[in-house]
């Protein structure tokens, strides 16, 4: 099976060289750039299935081991340590798992509570200073939107002899 | 022995490249007294749409194709019958040309349609 894919791909990479060639020498574009993206592609095959063979031997190569040695080092092999053993040991106090358990929730709850208020006292006034900083360039001039009269008075506003209208925005121009 | 070897290749891959090169460049050279190129080509279509007939599949190809060259088409596309088309380009082509023309319309340029050259030759 190995070698059939093998020929396939190296048959591949030869048929598609000669087409692309002797497209190219009918002046055949399209077809030479069609049957050189073959050959690309069953180059870059034959070249990874290259690289996976390649590995694949010095993989086997260090994984060897002398059976003896091997025989040796498994008869010698110490004992895995139990590390849950306390787990088993029958006891008829408080259990030492429980209490680091119900500790530790205590401490980080505590720990979280804190970390929450820290939170609000210090964000909130932050927060609500930059945001009146961003308002600032919206905001209503400090006179108001009306004219004052001086302005009225100096300019030919549309209007501005009438007398309401005077009326109104002197009444406007006072602070 | 890898050397020689390696030096074999290397020649080979040098005269392939030039013969290459030599096959694929464009050198003109007066056409003499042929005043028109004559076409006669065969078409077959394949998975083509519907509303789309051999024949303006064909001019399209040779439309395509004959800006490739400095030759124009002559008069109508003649459909000579069974898959059969008549082309006549003025001025006439030169071999670089008629080379060049041949491997257009025998190439992949419109989907669905394949053009084979029967006959292109120059007309006096």
């Amino acid at each position: 099976m190995r070698i059939i894919a093998w020929l396939a791909g190296i048959g591949t990479l030869l048929a598609g060289a000669l087409y692309m060639i002797v497209s190219l020498n009918r002046w055949e574009w399209n077809r030479a750039l069609f049957f050189g993206l073959i050959v690309l592609i069953a180059e870059v095959g034959i070249a990874t299935g290259l690289v996976l063979r390649r590995l694949a031997r010095l993989e086997y190569r260090s994984t060897r081991v002398d059976p003896t040695v091997g025989n040796i080092l498994r008869e010698t092999r110490p004992p895995s340590a139990d590390r849950f053993a306390w787990l088993r040991e029958p006891s008829r106090e408080l259990n030492v798992f429980i209490t680091f358990l119900v500790g530790g929730g205590v401490l980080l709850s505590g720990m979280a509570w804190v970390v929450d208020r820290v939170a609000s006292k210090s964000s909130s006034p932050a927060g609500e200073e930059r945001l009146g900083r961003q308002l600032d360039p919206i905001s209503y001039p400090a006179g108001g939107l009306l004219l004052d009269d001086i302005t009225v008075l100096a300019q030919e506003v549309p209007g501005a002899n009438d007398d309401q209208i005077r009326q109104l925005l002197r009444r406007g121009g006072r602070p | 022995m890898r050397l020689l070897l390696g030096a074999v290749g290397l020649a080979v891959g040098i005269v392939g490249v030039l013969a290459l090169r030599e096959a694929t460049l464009s050198t003109h050279e007066p056409v003499g007294d042929a005043r028109e190129t004559e076409l006669v080509v065969s078409a077959k279509t394949k998975g083509g749409e519907r509303d789309q007939s051999l024949s303006e599949m064909v001019e399209a190809q040779l439309q395509s194709c004959r800006l490739e060259v400095t030759s124009d088409l002559a008069g109508p596309i003649e459909s000579l019958g069974d898959g059969r088309f008549r082309a006549v380009f003025t001025p006439a082509m030169d071999e670089t040309n008629r080379r060049q023309f041949r491997g257009c319309v025998e190439d992949w340029v419109i989907d669905h349609v394949r053009v084979n050259v029967i006959e292109l030759a120059n007309v006096t």
